[in-house]
């Protein structure tokens, strides 16, 4: 009886622990202001939104996509993605980068573009003024 | 407003059938009946509403604010369904429309069942009337109005013999930035218009459309399927309430056994059917991402597989009289499984996850905030308080008895590994509320021994007899199953080079499944056939679980330039791109790319790419060579067409490192300085130029250079330099500011700078998934063996 439990804490122990280390070794966080984006060294998710004044660029030999991305406070920065252009993103309302900021550029290895309009029509709102 | 007073009605009804439900639990004798007539009408009245709702899709009535925003007029019959359960209103709707339902065939079936029907149904009828209130004119209603809050209309959207009428000015906005313009509907406006005697069915004739991403078949019948699963998970949690209440445990398991099969059949077709559309349409070449939707449909079916397992036991254990094993195991679970299905609701639909996923609905606003959490919280607070509160008697009723070689040890293991499996889920979906995210190497890393632990119980616990078994009896059984894994396991290392020891770990565990449910349907196949379904869902799980090794573990993927007319090899099949032709009514277009294999069998795969209007985006649709060892899957990433010219500076490409000399075209060259951009500036993004100082020797003569890269506003530009006395033009292409190497275009000035045409060239993105046909196989088999075990227990919840 008491060794069942014994035996069922240490594996429930080591899996926690597993699950504890993994999290914190996988674990990125959510970063919306771009001058602590562009202090860290961790990969992080910086959240902002396009720059369509600066336009894109796609780099078909190096195969990147080139973007410039701002926060909320307006720091810009330069968003190199190793890939295309993702399918949404003239459209997108605001844009998720994984990746991290070295030499003056944020390379990105994952985006996500955000689309409100699919579920709620805000894009909409901006006209409001 | 029908819509609305529908609704208003049937949430009376279920709210006065709950109450009914209630008093006939504490003894009122008269009250049965019209508990059993309110819910019918409650049910009725739902079914008429989403009726009315569809009806009002069909015939484009976009006065509704949900017609306006999910449909249009050109889509076909088949996609207006869609717009059905496009938004959150109408998959709320559609979700209350299956749990009525159900709840219609619960009702029939615990009122045959001794004095299941009031104990049940009181909870049952309690979320019915959750789901309700959600679509009631307060909350999401898919009734509402256009202008009942202010919107802003495109112009396209409206009759354009009315946008000159005076009236309408003070209702028009633009946009600067798009130079688009608005036509603010609102209340005002409504009013204006009803003044003037135009309805606002005439006044607005188009809708916002449906997004191109779920205009395709699995769109239509992927979600209908995954919210029964949901809606399913209801009926569980209300037998183990009413077994609370009562508490009488002894009957629950057989009555709940057959809904919970059911459920997790339907909810586990749903999932798959997800990622079989994620798969084919979205054309990133999997069909799982770990994205939070995903997995909020996926820990609530983990919970009710783990549930079924102790389940059985307990039904097992009965047997020597009293409630069995797992008692308070299986209520937990059954009652988590729903809480979980509302936890995901409330994940994916309150706006917390705000950052963290494609498929997110933007924040709803704070009121279904709110309703959400009372919703998540009401159920919570119900299902764990009447735990709590029995806990005292479950404990006094624990049987016993352990036996490390027992069916019901290897049981209840399968029901802690599926528990672990569905708690990591939980974790890594659950942490941006807390602004964290997870990559997905944490889901895979941490299921990759799951699955093992699975995959070999899987097969042992079969071997295995209930309470006792001997050793020697396990080693005889399992001959076949070891012999065969044996030489499967030979197979995939020497001809399917499977090196990585995890994932060989893996195969073998799911190959020992497949052979011994596989050698024991065989044996029972003569026999009792309804006896089969344990062992054909489990064959079913094995093949899954070697289809996602296959499939995830050893795919290739590789991305290439077609040009028109000319074949490229790529992972063993010759691609040449043949052309595009626009298809339907030129919205889209087609790039053939006919596709040889090693046999030199050509078939014409033909990916597609649009810019869609409903968002103005480029969308790509994948196409698949499918195969049963293997698909070839092709995205399309993008298309040049040849018309554009450009100028291509003519000379030789030379790589410099600091200091170094090379020769060309009779000249002496030496990179003698990096000339170092400002660096502060460059890091704060602004304008900066760098480049690179070379010495030049020709003919006796020496000139210094500087080739200069520039970084501006509109981009980087390269400045080209000549040098008229050598006849040389040297043009920087790249340079490193961290190692300083330098690429340069070097040439004769006297030979001109060229245009050439580049031809038509498709880029794709090619990938090979090898045994990815054995995911679908594997689940659909696995669905099936659900079904017969449904059955099964059916004949068995009556007493």
């Amino acid at each position: 009886m008491k060794n069942k439990y014994i035996f069922g804490g240490v594996i429930a122990v080591v899996f926690l622990g597993m699950m504890i280390y993994l999290f914190t070794k996988s674990n990125i966080q959510y970063e919306s202001d771009f001058a602590k984006v562009m202090s860290s060294e961790r990969t992080i998710k910086a959240t902002g939104t396009w720059v369509k004044e600066k336009n894109y660029e796609v780099n078909k030999s190096e195969r990147t996509f080139v973007f410039y991305m701002k926060d909320a406070a307006g720091h810009e920065m330069k968003v190199i993605y190793s890939g295309t252009i993702p399918n949404n993103f003239e459209s997108a309302q605001s844009i998720v980068v994984t990746g991290l900021y070295k030499n003056g550029n944020f390379h990105a290895k994952d985006i996500l573009t955000k689309c409100p309009s699919k579920y709620q029509d805000k894009q909409n709102a901006a006209a409001n003024s | 407003m029908a819509g609305s007073i529908l609704i208003t009605l049937a949430l009376a009804f279920s709210i006065f059938s709950m109450v009914m439900y209630f008093f006939t639990y504490r003894g009122a004798k008269n009250t049965l009946n019209i508990a059993r007539m309110s819910y019918h009408a409650m049910a009725m009245f739902v079914i008429v509403a989403s009726a009315f709702l569809m009806y009002l899709i069909i015939t484009h009535q976009y006065q509704y604010e949900y017609v306006y925003s999910y449909s249009n007029d050109d889509l076909p019959f088949g996609f207006l369904l869609s717009t059905f359960w496009a938004g959150q209103q109408g998959s709320f709707m559609l979700w209350l429309l299956v749990t009525a339902l159900i709840g219609v065939f619960l009702q029939s079936y615990t009122g045959k069942r001794d004095d299941l029907e009031p104990r049940v149904m009181m909870f049952f009828t309690l979320a019915t009337t959750f789901l309700l209130a959600m679509v009631s004119p307060l909350l999401k209603n898919p009734f509402a109005y256009i202008w009942a809050e202010p919107m802003f209309l495109e112009t396209a959207k409206i009759n354009a013999s009315y946008l000159t009428q005076p009236f309408l000015q003070n209702f028009m906005f633009s946009d600067p930035a798009s130079g688009q313009n608005f036509v603010k509907m609102s209340r005002d406006l409504y009013a204006t218009l009803q003044g003037a005697g135009i309805s606002v069915n005439q006044f607005i004739i188009h809708g916002k459309g449906l997004n191109p991403l779920l205009q395709n078949f699995w769109m239509q019948i992927h979600p209908p399927i995954l919210f029964t699963g949901f809606a399913m998970t209801t009926v569980p949690f209300s037998f183990a309430m009413a077994a609370l209440l009562k508490n009488d445990y002894k009957d629950w398991v057989r009555q709940s056994f057959p809904w919970i099969l059911a459920g997790s059949g339907i909810l586990g077709l749903g999932i798959m059917l997800g990622g079989y559309w994620a798969y084919g349409v979205l054309g990133w070449g999997g069909y799982w991402a770990w994205d939070p939707v995903e997995n909020a449909s996926l820990v609530p079916w983990l919970i009710s597989l783990a549930c079924i397992h102790t389940m059985i036991v307990q039904r097992k254990t009965q047997a020597k009289g009293g409630i069995g094993k797992f008692v308070k195991t299986n209520l937990l679970l059954s009652i988590l499984a729903y809480i979980m299905v509302l936890y995901s609701t409330f994940l994916t639909r309150s706006g917390v996850l705000g950052d963290a996923s494609v498929h997110s609905f933007v924040d709803p606003g704070t009121i279904v905030y709110l309703f959400l959490i009372i919703f998540v919280g009401t159920f919570l607070l119900l299902g764990v308080g009447m735990i709590i509160y029995r806990w005292k008697y479950l404990e006094s009723q624990i049987v016993e008895e352990e036996n490390l070689l027992a069916r019901e040890l290897a049981l209840f293991t399968a029901t802690v590994t599926l528990g672990a499996s569905a708690l990591i889920v939980a974790v890594g979906t659950s942490a941006p509320i807390f602004k964290q995210s997870v990559e997905t190497r944490f889901y895979n890393e941490m299921h990759v021994p799951l699955a093992i632990i699975i995959g070999l119980l899987n097969g042992f616990s079969f071997l295995l007899k209930w309470r006792h078994s001997s050793g020697e009896d396990i080693l005889k059984k399992s001959k076949f199953s070891l012999i065969a894994t044996g030489v499967f396991a030979l197979l995939i290392i020497l001809f399917g080079k499977v090196y990585d020891v995890m994932m060989i770990l893996l195969s073998i565990s799911a190959a020992f499944a497949f052979f011994v449910n596989a050698e024991i349907a065989y044996k029972i196949f003569t026999g009792n056939k309804k006896m089969l379904g344990a062992y054909i869902a489990h064959i079913g799980f094995s093949l899954f679980l070697l289809g996602v090794v296959g499939s995830a573990a050893y795919s290739k993927q590789f991305e290439v330039d077609l040009t028109k007319g000319k074949p490229v090899n790529v992972l063993g099949y010759t691609l040449e791109f043949t052309g595009y032709n626009p298809i339907e009514n030129n919205t889209k277009y087609e790039f053939n790319v006919s596709v040889k294999d090693g046999n030199g069998e050509a078939r014409v795969i033909k990916p597609i790419m649009f810019v869609s209007t409903f968002n103005n985006s480029l969308m790509r649709e994948p196409d698949i060579l499918e195969g049963f060892t293997k698909d070839f899957y092709v995205t399309p990433l993008s298309y040049e067409d040849g018309s554009s010219v450009e100028n291509k500076p003519l000379g030789n490409s030379v790589t410099l490192m600091p200091n170094e000399k090379t020769s060309i075209e009779g000249a002496d060259l030496t990179y003698s300085d990096f000339i170092k951009p400002d660096m502060s500036v460059m890091m704060g993004g602004g304008n900066f130029q760098m480049g690179a100082k070379l010495t030049v020797t020709k003919n006796g003569k020496t000139e210094i250079i500087e080739a200069l890269m520039k970084k501006e506003e509109q981009g980087v530009t390269f400045v080209p330099v000549e040098l008229k006395d050598a006849d040389l033009r040297v043009e920087l292409t790249k340079i490193d500011p961290t190692t300083k190497k330098a690429e340069f275009i070097i040439g004769k000035l006297s030979t001109p700078v060229v245009t050439t045409k580049p031809a038509e060239v498709l880029a794709v993105n090619a990938s090979t998934k090898p045994f990815i046909s054995l995911v679908w196989i594997g689940v659909a088999i696995a669905v099936i063996g659900f079904f017969v075990s449904t059955l099964r227990r059916l004949k068995e919840s009556w007493s």
